[in-house]
């Protein structure tokens, strides 16, 4: 064997350890999802979702494994917390029918609205990402359009430079429209949301436990968070009920959020 | 610290002294001065009048009546009200309203007693004298009261009297002094500012030296018969006289853990009333209190209080004290009088299935939305309890059990219509969901409350109107599998499934968090540089196409020169009968002339390069071309060629600025 083998054949192995325990990670979620799977299969639910929520800490969010945690929590007679993970499923993948199906009938079957935002709202929501990108790839559009019209010479390739031109200002409106719609998406969707997750929570006057009770709401109920006040939180339900209610009886849907909002 | 001396214009009207808000020793000192002046005015100006009120004059045993008498230019009087056997002074009030109308001023002092009788029975004040600082007697007339016993109800209906009223919204109304038991004694304060009951018959406390005591706290509650649960409006009023009033930093408590209470403004209702001819600062509560348990509970409140405290200087001063007397504060607890509250346990007898607690006088209504729906629809209950009572026990009204209807956790909100949150509108929100069609009749709804005033349990049925129903049953729910993927490619059961979709067999991509994209740096970073870029970029471009050199405006004047030269060629040209060079010069000027329309090289515009950019034009420059081909290519012209006719012709028609 000469030398320039070795280093040939030391890359070689690299690559098939790296693909091998690659593989291996996949084969083992794949086992932890086919366990979760099984045990809603056979009835388990708060085992399925327990094991749904184990591979979520491990591996992270995903459309798929907040729909199934879903499912497990709705089967195991969590409707809040049923509705919070399919919420979740949504903003991940907006515009799944499968999602928007059961999160509409865990609504329904908890006594509430069966659509948690109107249509526009969902619009927003499902264009805020694609916006975003679009604006990314639409500068780097403008960039090169720019740069052609600068170095093409308009006598030599006048159709080409003409081309740039139209790209450069056809783009900068477009651009500015995406623009619009992404900071109307953001301005919709900035705001900090959870699912009730109790039943019968308390909406107080004050953020203390002695505080005057001003209604409650119900299980499931998706409300906005406005400020906080130690373990207590300044919501906006649907229905422009305001209060105070504790953070315990509230789960965040994008998770962690709610400590992004200072105490009042 | 603002003291208000407020005059109306003369010309209008009366002139009437108020004051509005805690006040300096110097504008107090003013006014007493004024004050002095005006009983002094008065007594020589006007005869003195007498009226008076009492109010209700048919009670509960229990509850007080107020006793007022208003002397109108009497001066300075201290009524003294006959000892009546049965009924017992429990406080009285004094104030003082003085105004100074069309040059003269007038006053009115108003003297209030709370009498609490102790038994039921009628009871007769005696016709009495009452003299007046400038020896005037005034004829006090008889007045009864009927005092109703237990276990029947006075005419008036009223279990209690209404809160007192305000002497700030109502100029020389009497000051209400608490109802129900007589005050308790608060322990002696040696520093001479808590109340002194004691053995006397006002519930203005006195001190040490018979002068209404500085800061005292009275309470008074709408009643003092009440049962376990029911909210009691009760209103706190906390009193500092003007001189050794200090800034407070502590709310009303109540003490003991017998009753709850409501939690209090920080800010109250603030005003200054005068009390035995003592200005008083006052600050005035409105709560509702509710007691646990039943039996006969103490109420007392008490309140950490500040107030001013001279300070004798050691040294002597000659000035009187004027630079060396500075106030100090002093602190303490200053307790409210002591009442008894009777709490009853609520009966046991009548009590309806559904009752929740609720205490009071309740109305109840009731919507629905929508009319129809498809079966596993919701339809949203309204309900709307309107009243006054302890709204805390207010519960969505109950439905019937109803195979047909599935029920859900109603949700509720309440608007409170007064300070002490008894009266109120709680509304509920109900979902109900039909577990079959047809034109369904909603469940049925009732509400029940204990009414405080009758002592009777009542329940109120709910109208609710039907619903149409339409849409087939649910259909049965996916068999599950043992295979997980089975159970992803399980479809649902039609349009009108109404069970879950199966799992998903895929993870998908797993994120780390659902933070969105535009909450995170990188993507504004990203933005942020390209929008950057292209800003930079397009300066740059805008910059460089500034400094390079206008080619198109030289060669444009170049070509101008040159077509005025070859007009010149062709004027020499017929002037010698020169056709070629007459042709040559023509051409070349139309040549440049259209080059420098459509920037193009004079030499490269030739007559298929106008017909295909404009065909017309062409048709009007051919025979010109044709002509200077024949005549270049030639040699020579053609007979009768009439030069200056073609120069008028040139000129006119092929090198005017309307032909280009």
């Amino acid at each position: 064997m000469n030398f320039f083998c070795k280093p040939s054949l030391l890359a070689l192995l690299v690559l098939a350890s790296f693909f091998f325990s690659f593989s291996l990670l996949a084969d083992n979620s794949d086992t932890e999802l086919d366990t979760a799977n099984r045990a809603y299969l056979e009835g388990h639910y708060d085992d399925s979702a327990m094991l749904f929520k184990e591979i979520i800490a491990t591996r992270g969010y995903s459309a798929p494994l907040c729909f199934n945690l879903g499912n497990a929590e709705a089967k195991a007679g969590h409707p809040g917390l049923a509705i919070l993970n399919y919420e979740r499923a949504r903003y991940l993948a907006p515009g799944d029918p499968d999602i928007d199906h059961n999160l509409q009938l865990a609504r329904k079957q908890a006594g509430l609205d069966p659509n948690s935002y109107r249509w526009w709202q969902i619009l927003l929501r499902t264009a805020s990402p694609i916006a975003g990108y679009l604006i990314v790839a639409g500068l780097a559009l403008l960039i090169l359009a720019l740069a052609g019209n600068a170095t093409v010479d308009k006598t030599k390739k006048p159709l080409l430079r003409r081309i740039f031109r139209a790209i450069f200002f056809v783009g900068i409106p477009v651009c500015l429209l995406l623009g619009f719609v992404e900071l109307c998406a953001i301005g919709l969707t900035n705001r900090i949301e959870g699912v009730i997750v109790t039943k019968d929570a308390n909406l107080r006057l004050s953020p203390f436990e002695s505080a005057e009770s001003v209604g409650t709401i119900p299980e499931g109920e998706l409300v906005t968070v406005e400020g906080r006040h130690n373990d207590y939180l300044w919501i906006e339900a649907r229905n422009h009920h305001f209060g105070w209610i504790q953070e315990k009886d509230l789960e965040p849907v994008i998770a962690g959020s709610f400590n992004a909002k200072p105490s009042n | 610290m603002m003291k208000i001396l407020k005059f109306r214009h003369p010309e209008l009207g009366e002139w009437r002294i108020k004051r509005s808000s805690r006040m300096s020793l110097f504008a107090h000192e003013t006014l007493l001065f004024l004050s002095i002046l005006a009983l002094t005015t008065t007594s020589s100006l006007a005869a003195a009048t007498l009226s008076q009120q009492i109010d209700p004059p048919e009670v509960n045993l229990g509850d007080q009546v107020t006793v007022t008498f208003t002397i109108q230019n009497g001066g300075s009087v201290n009524v003294q009200l006959p000892q009546v056997d049965g009924l017992q002074v429990i406080g009285n009030s004094n104030s003082t309203n003085i105004t100074f109308n069309n040059g003269s001023f007038s006053s009115a002092i108003t003297q209030a007693f709370a009498l609490l009788p102790a038994r039921a029975g009628d009871f007769t004040i005696p016709a009495f004298d009452i003299h007046t600082q400038d020896g005037q007697t005034l004829h006090a007339h008889a007045m009864k009261i009927h005092v109703v016993g237990n276990g029947s109800t006075s005419s008036s209906s009223t279990p209690a009297p209404a809160p007192a009223p305000n002497p700030a919204t109502i100029p020389g109304g009497p000051v209400i002094i608490p109802p129900g038991n007589p005050p308790n004694n608060p322990p002696p304060d040696n520093s001479g500012n808590s109340a002194d009951l004691n053995g006397s018959s006002t519930n203005v406390p006195l001190d040490a030296n018979g002068q209404p005591a500085k800061v005292f706290m009275i309470i008074t509650p709408k009643t003092t018969d009440a049962y376990v649960g029911e909210t009691i409006p009760m209103r706190i009023e906390f009193y500092i006289r003007i001189d050794v009033a200090a800034q407070q930093d502590s709310l009303p408590t109540i003490k003991g853990s017998d009753f709850l209470m409501n939690n209090l403004s920080v800010r109250p209702q603030e005003d200054d009333v005068s009390l035995m001819d003592a200005p008083y600062h006052r600050e005035t509560w409105v709560t509702a209190i509710s007691a646990p348990k039943n039996g006969d509970f103490p109420l007392q409140m008490e309140r950490d209080t500040y107030w001013t405290k001279p300070t004798q200087n050691r040294f002597s001063d000659p000035f009187g004290n004027l630079f060396f007397n500075r106030p100090s504060l002093a602190h303490g607890n200053i307790p409210s009088n002591q009442l008894i509250i009777h709490v009853h346990a609520l009966p046991d007898e009548g009590r309806p299935a559904n009752f929740t607690g609720a205490i009071g006088e309740f109305k109840v209504t009731a919507t629905s939305a929508p009319d129809s729906v498809d079966m596993g629809e919701p339809v949203t209950l309204h309900f709307t309890v309107s009243g006054e009572g302890n709204f805390d026990y207010v519960k969505c009204p109950s439905l019937a059990p109803d195979p047909a209807w599935k029920s859900y956790v109603p949700s509720s909100k309440i608007d409170y219509r007064d300070e002490s949150h008894t009266q109120g509108v709680k509304t509920f929100e109900q979902a109900v969901i039909p577990q079959k069609n047809g034109n369904l009749p909603l469940p049925a709804a009732s509400f029940s409350y204990f009414d405080s005033t009758t002592k009777h349990y009542v329940t109120v049925p709910v109208n609710l109107p039907s619903i149409t129903v339409t849409g087939t049953a649910p259909t049965p729910a996916p068999t599950a599998s043992d295979n997980a993927a089975d159970a992803a490619t399980t479809a649902p059961a039609g349009p009108k499934a109404v069970d879950l979709m199966p799992n998903r067999v895929e993870m998908g991509t797993p994120q780390p968090s659902l933070v969105p994209v535009y909450r995170q740096p990188w993507f504004w970073i990203l933005q942020g540089s390209l929008i950057l870029f292209l800003l930079m970029g397009t300066l740059f471009v805008y910059l460089r196409s500034r400094n390079r050199p206008d080619n198109f405006h030289i060669e444009r004047a170049q070509n101008l020169n040159s077509m005025h030269q070859e007009e010149d060629a062709m004027s020499e040209a017929v002037r010698r009968n020169d056709p070629e060079a007459f042709f040559l010069a023509a051409r070349h000027a139309v040549q440049l002339k259209l080059g420098t329309q459509w920037r193009l090289k004079p030499e490269a515009i030739t007559l298929a390069e106008i017909r295909t950019r404009n065909a017309s034009l062409a048709e009007t420059l051919e025979p010109l071309f044709n002509q200077a081909d024949e005549v270049i290519y030639s040699g020579m012209a053609s007979p009768g060629l009439d030069l200056a006719q073609w120069e008028r012709r040139v000129r006119q028609e092929f090198l005017q600025p309307q032909f280009a």
